[in-house]
């Protein structure tokens, strides 16, 4: 075989055995993590979707919903302290004689039906304004309210 | 098989030592893996994506691993496989025939930004891609890589007479193109 050899050795001189093909710069240094990477990736699961992504336009448009309430009721409740408590008052007092839209509090949270929002409040015989917070509002609405009924009444 | 390539086989079916050892494997063979799959389809970036499925087929099947033969020897054979599996694919996808994958290796190696040699160089691998398949890899093992014959048989599942036999007639038909050439 070492004839055969050096048949095609003798018709190529000295180039003989050299390598033509050359890679490029730094291949063989950075083979390994290259290749790490790529088996890293393939090793990944296939990522199942939650039922959390199928949630995920809902919670967020109830979140939005919830930041928007709370936009809306603390600045009235802190600068405006005494227009909710007057309303209230003047609801004890003669609820047929109140002009609904002229009241603040059922202007501004416009989200319901102002039949809706009269018999809700004047349900509660021991309402105290002070004593409700941003979470007891959140409540009641998420008690009594669908998103497609804040939606539909916007 | 020698005590260092026993304990590296060992850590490759260990979890704890794994990835290490997976990645001494890659510096050990990469070099000789690559040439040797270059030879085979000829570009660079081809040689690449192969080498690369080497590697995962050998991180994935490692545990089967069943030590009748060396590492060398498995990665070799994996090597040589995914090579042809891949000129195969080529044949299939292009409706390219049997004769004109050589075409296909040549226009390869003419438009390789990789391929510094001169014109004598290239009209060898212009001869050499002549070549069947079987042919062509053992002549590139035989006469590039100088290796054995017994080497070469455990890894291409081919017995030393017919790998003598292939590499024979490999050499009869450079010599004759080499003849045409200079006519």
């Amino acid at each position: 075989m070492k004839e055969t050899d050096e048949n095609i050795e003798n018709q190529f001189g000295s180039h003989k055995k050299g390598q033509p093909f050359r890679v490029p710069e730094d291949y063989f240094e950075t083979f390994a993590d290259r290749l790490m990477v790529r088996i890293e990736e393939e090793e990944q699961p296939n990522k199942k979707r939650s039922l959390f992504f199928y949630l995920k336009p809902a919670l967020m448009m109830a979140a939005s919903f919830a930041f928007v309430m709370l936009l809306v009721y603390v600045p009235i409740k802190k600068f405006f302290p005494a227009t909710g408590k007057a309303y209230l008052a003047a609801q004890k007092l003669n609820i047929d004689s109140v002009d609904s839209a002229s009241v603040v509090p059922v202007t501004l949270i416009s989200y319901f039906s102002e039949s809706q929002f009269m018999s809700a409040v004047t349900d509660m015989t021991e309402f105290e304004p002070d004593s409700i917070s941003n979470d007891d509002l959140a409540d009641f609405i998420a008690a009594n309210y669908s998103d497609y009924d804040v939606i539909a009444n916007n | 098989m020698d005590l260092n390539e026993k304990e590296l086989i060992a850590n490759l079916k260990s979890d704890g030592n794994r990835e290490k050892a997976f990645k001494v494997l890659v510096k050990t063979y990469q070099v000789r893996l690559y040439w040797h799959i270059r030879k085979i389809v000829m570009n660079h970036d081809d040689a690449d994506d192969i080498l690369q499925n080497v590697y995962v087929k050998v991180w994935k099947n490692v545990d089967s691993f069943r030590e009748d033969s060396s590492l060398f020897t498995w990665l070799f054979r994996i090597a040589t496989n995914e090579s042809l599996s891949f000129l195969q694919q080529q044949r299939r996808h292009s409706i390219v025939s049997m004769n004109e994958i050589s075409e296909y290796l040549a226009e390869s190696l003419e438009s390789d930004v990789y391929f510094d040699g001169d014109e004598i160089q290239k009209k060898l691998q212009l001869a050499i891609v002549q070549l069947p398949e079987k042919q062509r890899i053992v002549f590139n093992m035989k006469y590039f890589d100088e290796m054995k014959y017994e080497e070469m048989s455990e890894i291409l599942t081919t017995s030393v007479g017919a790998l003598k036999a292939s590499f024979h007639f490999a050499v009869k038909k450079i010599e004759e193109f080499l003849k045409e050439d200079r006519k």
